[in-house]
Order: C-alpha cells, then sequence, then structure tokens
C-alpha cells in the first residue's frame, strides 16, 4: 500500500487550472491521477472539471485527455479501451464523471460499460448538484438542499427527495469493484484508488467531492465537511469486491447530523422536523453499512457542537 | 447615454453590483439596463458585467465597448486585462485600491478614483465582497446618482435578497466607501499592449481538435499549457508555513487543490509557489500542528 510520503512528486494535473479555490473535484483529480501514473487516459464528460481543466486550446491534463457529450462517459471509456487493446498498449482508461453526468444523464451509458464489464475505471465527483450550470439539484441531491430547482419558499424548503443509492444501481450488476472514497480520509482514497487500478474489468469509484459555492461554504472547510459527513453517516465508506461488501472505515461514534449541516449555507434553512427526518434516512444508512450482527440498532440525536457552526456574517454574506 | 463596465472576479459580486446601480438610477428616473457577460466564470475568474443608463429610453443591447466609466473591483486584474479598453478620453476610472489614484499606472492618463473597498468589506461584512463598497466610490466619483438613492437601493437589493441587515450593512460599507474614496489622474507610463492570442486557421488545427503540446507566439498550447496561467491574483489570503512547526506530514500536499505546495524529495522540504495560490486556506485548518497560517496578500 502506498503512503502519502510515496506519492509521486509529478504534477500529471498541473497547477494553473481555473477551478474556484478550494474546489473538492481538482483536490480528488489530482490525487487520483497522482496514484494511476502516467499511463492513463482520461475521459470527462459535459462538467466542471473539462471547464476547468481544459479551456481550448488550455489543458491542465498531462494525460491524453478526451471530452465529448455528457451522457456517454460509458460508452466512450469502451471505445478508448477497444482502440488502445487494438493498438497493442497497457494504458489504464478513466473516466472522470458528474454526479449528473452519473446519477441522471449518464445512467444507461454507465449501465451498459457496467453490465459488459469493459476494463475501465469509471470515477464519479459526487458534489451533489448540478454545479457547473448554476446549483440545479440532481439525483445526488441529499434531502433538504438548496439548489436553484429546490428553492426555499413557504411551503416546501429545499429538495423534498433523499439521495439516490447510486452505490446499490452499481453493485447489481455485479461489478468487479465499487468503492466510495473521501478526501478526508488520504490513506483509504490512495489504498482504495490503487487497488482499482491494479484490477481487471469495471471498477468504480464514489468520490465525495465538497463544491464551494453549490454548499454555500468556507473555502477552508473542504476536508473538514467530508470528515464530517463520514462521521455523521452522511457518507460511508466501503468497497464492494466480487459482491463481498466490506466497511473499511467506522467511525468511533454517530455524530449528530446537525455538525454536518451546519458547516453548509445550503441547509440553513431547515426545519427541526427536517432536520430529524434526515437523521432518520442518516441513521437507517448507518446501521445498514456498519451495524455489526446482533448489535443494537444506532440512532444519534444528540446535541451538536457550535464550534463551526456558520456564523452570523457568513449567512448574510452567502444568503438563503 | 452613461454607459459603465465592471471588471471583477467572479464571487466578488459584479453582475449583483451592475444591478443595484442600474436600479438606483431608475429610482432617480432615468431608463438603466444592467447584465453580465456570459462565460464559464468560477469564482476568483476574471468576470464582466455591464450598466447602461439614459434619461431616454435604451434601445442598445451589445456589450459596452466604449465605456464612459470602468469600474475595477479588484486591482490585481490591472495587471493581466486592459481594463481602460475603449474607455472614452473623458471617462472616468473607479478602482479598489489601497493606492492613491495618483500612484496608479494605466498606460494612459485618466480621472481616477480610488479607495480600499476590500479592507471596507472585510471590516464591515466580514467578507471580501466589494461590491457595494464601490458603488460609494462610484456615487462620489461621478456624482451620477446620490448615495442616498443608492443606500436606498442597496437596502431594497441586497435586503430582499439576504434579509434585512444584509442590507443595512451593505449600505453602509457603501457609505463609508463614499466617504472614503480619493479622486485624481492615473499615471500613463507603462506601454498597453494587447494580450496575445493564437488563433489558428482550420489547418493548424489536427482532426478532432486534438491538441498536443506546443508553443506559439501566445504561449503554451495542449496538455499541461495551463502551467502558464498565473492565478494568484484570486487570492485575498495566503498561507505562511513556520518551518519550525512543521513536521513534514504532508498533508497540506496532498491536500492543496492547486498543487502550489511543492515537495522536494531531495531535499525533505516543501515549497510554496505563490503563482498558483488562490488562497483557499485548506493547508492552514487541515495543518494538524498549526504550522500554517493566512495572512492577506497584497498587503
Amino acid at each position: 500500500m502506498i503512503k502519502i510520503k510515496e506519492l509521486s512528486d509529478v504534477n500529471l494535473f498541473t497547477s494553473g487550472h481555473t477551478a474556484c479555490p478550494g474546489c473538492g473535484v481538482a483536490l480528488s483529480i489530482r490525487n487520483a491521477i497522482r496514484v494511476l501514473g502516467k499511463d492513463t487516459a482520461v475521459y470527462v464528460p459535459a462538467s466542471c472539471a473539462v471547464v476547468f481543466g481544459t479551456t481550448f486550446p488550455y489543458g491542465a491534463w498531462k494525460v491524453p485527455f478526451f471530452h465529448t457529450a455528457f451522457e456517454n462517459t460509458g460508452a466512450c471509456l469502451t471505445g478508448m479501451q477497444a482502440a488502445f487493446e487494438k493498438k497493442g498498449k497497457k494504458v489504464t482508461v478513466v473516466g472522470f464523471a458528474g454526479d449528473g453526468g452519473t446519477y441522471d444523464i449518464g445512467l444507461q451509458s454507465m449501465s451498459g460499460a457496467a453490465e459488459r464489464n469493459e476494463d475501465v475505471i469509471y470515477i464519479c465527483l459526487d458534489n451533489e448538484a448540478y454545479m457547473n450550470t448554476g446549483i440545479q439539484r440532481s439525483g445526488g441531491t441529499p434531502f433538504g438542499a438548496w439548489t436553484t430547482t429546490t428553492p426555499v419558499g413557504s411551503k416546501i424548503q429545499g429538495n423534498q427527495r433523499f439521495k439516490k443509492n447510486l452505490g446499490d444501481i452499481v453493485v447489481a450488476h455485479e461489478v468487479p469493484y465499487y468503492a466510495t472514497l473521501s478526501i478526508g480520509h488520504p490513506l483509504d482514497f490512495i489504498r482504495k484508488v490503487e487497488k482499482a487500478k491494479n484490477m481487471k474489468g469495471f471498477r468504480f469509484l464514489h468520490m465525495f467531492t465538497p463544491c464551494i459555492p453549490g454548499w454555500k461554504m468556507d473555502p477552508s472547510k473542504t476536508v473538514e465537511v467530508t470528515k464530517r459527513a463520514v462521521e455523521s453517516g452522511m457518507w460511508t465508506l466501503y468497497e464492494v469486491e466480487n459482491g463481498e461488501k466490506k466497511v473499511t472505515y467506522k467511525p468511533g461514534k454517530m455524530r449528530s447530523v446537525k455538525d454536518y449541516l451546519n458547516m453548509q449555507g445550503r441547509f440553513r434553512h431547515m426545519s427541526e422536523e427536517d432536520v430529524n427526518k434526515l437523521q432518520m434516512w442518516v441513521c437507517k444508512k448507518w446501521n445498514l453499512h456498519y451495524r455489526e450482527k446482533g448489535a443494537p440498532d444506532v440512532c444519534e440525536i444528540a446535541p451538536h457542537d457550535e464550534r463551526h457552526a456558520i456564523t452570523e456574517e457568513h449567512r448574510e454574506m452567502h444568503g438563503p | 447615454m452613461f454607459e459603465v463596465r465592471f471588471h471583477g472576479r467572479g464571487g466578488q459580486g459584479a453582475v449583483m453590483a451592475a444591478q443595484t446601480l442600474a436600479e438606483a438610477a431608475v429610482n432617480e428616473d432615468n431608463y438603466a439596463v444592467a447584465f453580465p457577460f456570459f462565460g464559464a466564470e468560477r469564482r476568483g475568474a476574471p468576470v464582466l458585467a455591464f450598466t447602461r443608463i439614459d434619461a431616454k429610453k435604451i434601445y442598445s443591447k451589445t456589450q459596452v465597448y466604449a465605456p464612459d466609466c470602468v469600474i475595477v473591483l479588484d486591482d490585481s486584474l490591472l495587471d493581466t486585462i486592459d481594463v481602460v479598453s475603449g474607455l472614452k478620453p473623458d471617462g472616468m476610472v473607479i478602482i479598489n485600491s489601497k493606492e492613491d489614484p495618483d500612484d496608479i499606472d494605466l498606460g494612459i492618463s485618466f480621472r481616477t478614483a480610488t479607495v480600499n473597498a476590500t479592507s471596507i468589506a472585510l471590516e464591515i461584512l466580514k467578507a471580501p465582497i466589494t461590491n457595494t463598497a464601490i458603488l460609494g466610490a462610484f456615487a462620489k466619483a461621478t456624482g451620477l446618482i446620490t448615495i442616498e438613492s443608492l443606500e436606498s437601493s442597496i437596502k431594497e437589493k441586497f435586503g430582499g435578497k439576504l434579509g434585512e441587515r444584509a442590507g443595512e450593512r451593505n449600505a453602509l460599507a457603501a457609505r463609508m466607501a463614499y466617504e472614503k474614496t480619493i479622486i485624481g489622474t492615473s499615471r500613463g507610463i507603462k506601454k498597453l499592449e494587447s494580450k496575445k492570442q493564437w488563433l489558428p486557421a482550420y489547418q493548424d488545427i489536427p482532426i478532432g481538435g486534438a491538441l498536443i503540446e506546443g508553443k506559439t507566439q501566445a504561449g503554451l498550447i495542449g496538455p499541461g499549457s495551463f502551467i502558464e496561467n498565473k492565478v494568484s491574483g484570486w487570492a485575498t489570503f495566503r498561507p505562511l508555513r513556520n518551518k519550525e512547526k512543521c513536521t513534514m506530514c504532508l498533508l497540506c500536499w496532498f491536500y492543496c487543490p492547486e498543487g502550489t505546495i511543492i515537495r522536494i524529495s531531495d531535499r525533505g522540504d516543501l515549497m510554496t509557489n505563490y503563482d498558483y495560490c488562490k488562497g483557499c486556506g485548506i493547508c492552514a485548518n487541515e495543518c494538524p500542528v498549526d504550522a500554517i497560517k493566512m495572512t492577506r496578500a497584497r498587503s
């Protein structure tokens, strides 16, 4: 297993790209490509990553890079892999699609590639809405979150649907590898990318990538909010290898979901009732992933930690 | 007709400023339009917005190419963009800068007003969002709208969107900037050159637009060419590392989304390349021994 110290110094995704300060997607891409190495070919569908990473004629990628349309990540990866195979080249073919390009728009193409068990790595950069086009709700948007298409009104406040369980959809294709990753847990992150690299068949890496303008939060908290998501159970770290599920990191004690919500402006309107509703959903997810056989269900609605709550000033500046 | 062009960075509120100015003008019985330049703007990237004000109905729908007034929300833009491009000879430039107008070199002498809007915004709004403060400077420098009607339109616009208190604070920021604005004349020493662009004929581009690494008169193109794009101007803050405290855990190196922190393996040390730092502060927030402090960039 590679440690942080053993990672390569070479920047295959160069500096000077135009992502927002504190971008979780840029952070994930940089480190994923660090582990994957130079014998990699990348496909990116329409997303922030294509805008800040490549603006014709400039580009940040130092590996072969391809981009066409929004909905065809799975198909393009298939084609690229077939071409490299025909040419006799050993290349890791990787697609970096957003949550919109995976949960909704690219689902059919991803499903096709997964079902055929193509020898590619599919990475979903999940920032929980269509951020590139200005924060619209996607299938990955959590309950209660404000987006421009789930606004906060007097009757309905924020997104009314719960986050789609993409993990189970992917795993249902009986793919060799599915894993969820968090940038707040570097060793786990590196290990999973490395493991995917050394495997064959369709490998799916599901990365949790905070978005500063979309989540309405302080740019310095990108990593902290990811850790908070894992500790509260909003994001769970596990992997499914050939149908066998393994939890790779279990937080010691479940943290109140409020600790996660109060770092972000997109949840600030949520009523006590809605928070409890979300907490119930989180508890269900937590028990599904983390509960050991015979152990009782956990559900924490504990008093939360005020330390990193959004300040009054921050609220005023960032609005509802 | 009075035309205004705003130069800002994504997130500073140039678009809101353009709209607020238009509303203030309408409150004084004028006609006005405001609109942004649509592009793929990220936070911190240079953006444009426009306002037109007239006593008659306005039929012009184009971008503003020959403004009567240019408003610059961030003085770091002066180094990379020719902000006075097309400005009428008797036009006015309003800049968010801590310097006096007479110390600012625009390449041509223009009537210029400066105000340290970033400091005002940090003091009153606790965030480097300078749009309302700079409008106060506009009211003072041009006299086109009164500060009172500006204040009321800020309260209306920002108060309606962000809550009453935010509206009042933003109005206060405008009033404070109004009082602190200095008016003078810019210097015209530096040579203005238009930015070189790579304008290939269709034969120059490979099939499918597939670019390989190349160098043109306008600089690098193709894979890895973003390395020539210096983004230090985006930063309000920048990290300073205390070498004594640092334990070389490399977490900052791992967490930096920009690749600003560079590892020099053979010396076992870290180096920070501020050319690429956007000042997000993840490194300072995540450092386990508090060896990194954020300080104001360009102070």
